[in-house]
C-alpha cells in the first residue's frame, strides 16, 4: 500500500501537469512548455514542503508504470504513415541516420571538451532522441534519466522556436526534408511544430522520430565504450 | 463503462508487448531498451495484419495525447542536479544549441538531396 505522502505526491504531480496543460492551450506558446513548467511547481513543493527527494520515489515509479506502453504506441503513427517510409526510404534513412550521428558527436565533443563528469556526457548523447528512448537509453548506459529528460526538452523547445525558420534560411525548401529534420533533431516537440506548418511535414517528423529513436539506443552504448 | 473496458483491453495488448520488449532486451543482453523493441515489435505486427489498428489506436492514441505526463515524475529528479546547471551551465546550453543546429541543417540537405534525385530517376 502506499503511504499517504505518496498519493499526495501523486496528486500533485497530476494537478500540476492539467494545470500546465490547461495554460499550454490558453496560450498555445511554445515557451509554455508543460513539462518543465509541472516539473518546476513539483519541484517547488517538495522544496516548500522539505519533503526530500526519497519520499517522491514511490510514486515516481507508480506514475512511470503506463509509459512503457505509451511509448510502444508510437508504433502507430509510425504505421499511420509507412507509405512515407517506402515512399521516400533512402532519402530518409540517411538523413536521419547522419543527422542522428552528428547530433550525437557534436554534444560529445563539447561537452567531454568542457571537462563535465562522465554521468552527464551520457546523458546529453541521446538528447534529440523521443523523451521516453532517451530516459532508458541515458539509464542503461550510465547516464541519468532526469538530466536526459530535461536535455531532450530543452533542445525540443530550442528548435521547436527556432527550427523551421533556420531551415528556411538554410534554403530546405522541400516539404519532406523540413518534417525528416524537425523530427530527427527535435522529436515530439519537433512533430508539432512541423505539424502546424503542413500535413506532409507533420508525417515525416513523426517517421523521423521514430527513427531517429531506434539509431539513438543502437549509437549510444557504442559510442560511449568507444569513446567515453 | 464499456469504452472503459475496452481501452483496458487494448492497454493491456500494449502492455503485453511492451513487456515483451523488455523480454527481447533482456535475452539478447543488446544495450538497447525494451520499449524500442517493443516499438519495432508492434509495427511489425500491425505491417503484417497479426494486430489490427483498431484492437488498439484508442488506447495508443490516449496515451500518446498525455504522454507528457509521465515526464514529469522522471524530470524531478533534477533537483539532484542543481550544481551540475550552476557550474556547467555555459557548456551545456552551447552544447545543446550547437548539437541542435549541425543536424537540423545535415538532415534537411541530405533529405533534400536525395529526395530531388528519387524524383528525377522516377521522371
Amino acid at each position: 500500500m502506499p503511504g499517504l505522502i505518496t498519493i499526495f505526491l501523486i496528486i500533485i504531480t497530476i494537478s500540476a501537469y492539467l494545470f500546465s496543460r490547461f495554460l499550454y492551450f490558453k496560450y498555445q506558446n511554445p515557451f509554455v512548455n508543460i513539462v518543465l513548467l509541472s516539473t518546476s511547481m513539483v519541484i517547488a513543493i517538495l522544496v516548500l514542503g522539505d519533503i526530500p527527494y526519497q519520499a517522491y520515489v514511490p510514486g515516481q515509479d507508480i506514475m512511470t508504470l503506463l509509459l512503457g506502453p505509451a511509448t510502444v504506441g508510437l508504433a502507430v503513427p509510425l504505421y499511420r504513415n509507412r507509405h512515407l517510409l517506402k515512399q521516400y526510404g533512402l532519402a530518409i534513412c540517411l538523413g536521419v541516420g547522419v543527422g542522428t550521428v552528428i547530433s550525437m558527436m557534436t554534444v560529445l565533443l563539447i561537452t567531454q571538451a568542457g571537462g563535465l563528469p562522465r554521468e552527464v556526457i551520457i546523458s546529453i548523447i541521446p538528447k534529440s532522441s523521443s523523451t521516453p528512448f532517451a530516459i532508458e537509453i541515458a539509464r542503461m548506459s550510465g547516464g541519468d534519466p532526469a538530466l536526459s529528460a530535461v536535455f531532450v526538452i530543452v533542445t525540443g523547445t530550442f528548435v521547436s522556436i527556432l527550427g523551421l525558420p533556420l531551415l528556411t534560411r538554410f534554403k530546405i525548401t522541400h516539404a519532406v526534408a523540413r518534417g525528416s529534420a524537425m523530427g530527427t533533431v527535435a522529436h515530439g516537440q519537433g512533430t508539432a511544430m512541423a505539424l502546424l506548418e503542413g500535413g506532409q511535414q507533420g508525417s515525416m517528423s513523426g517517421v523521423a522520430m521514430g527513427l531517429a529513436g531506434v539509431f539513438t539506443s543502437v549509437l549510444t552504448p557504442v559510442m560511449v565504450v568507444l569513446l567515453l | 463503462m464499456l469504452k472503459g473496458l475496452k481501452m483496458s483491453g487494448q492497454g493491456i495488448i500494449l502492455w503485453s508487448i511492451s513487456w515483451l520488449g523488455t523480454q527481447i532486451s533482456v535475452a539478447t543482453g543488446l544495450p538497447v531498451p525494451g520499449n524500442v523493441f517493443g516499438m519495432i515489435l508492434l509495427f511489425v505486427l500491425l505491417l503484417c495484419g497479426i494486430i489490427k489498428l483498431q484492437y488498439i489506436q484508442d488506447a495508443a492514441d490516449f496515451l500518446l495525447r498525455h504522454m507528457l505526463f509521465f515526464f514529469i515524475p522522471v524530470a524531478v529528479g533534477l533537483m539532484n542536479w542543481g550544481a551540475v546547471f550552476y557550474q556547467y551551465g555555459v557548456i551545456l546550453l552551447l552544447a545543446l544549441v550547437v548539437g541542435a543546429i549541425l543536424p537540423l541543417f545535415a538532415v534537411g540537405v541530405i533529405t533534400q538531396l536525395f529526395h530531388k534525385e528519387g524524383k528525377q530517376c522516377r521522371g
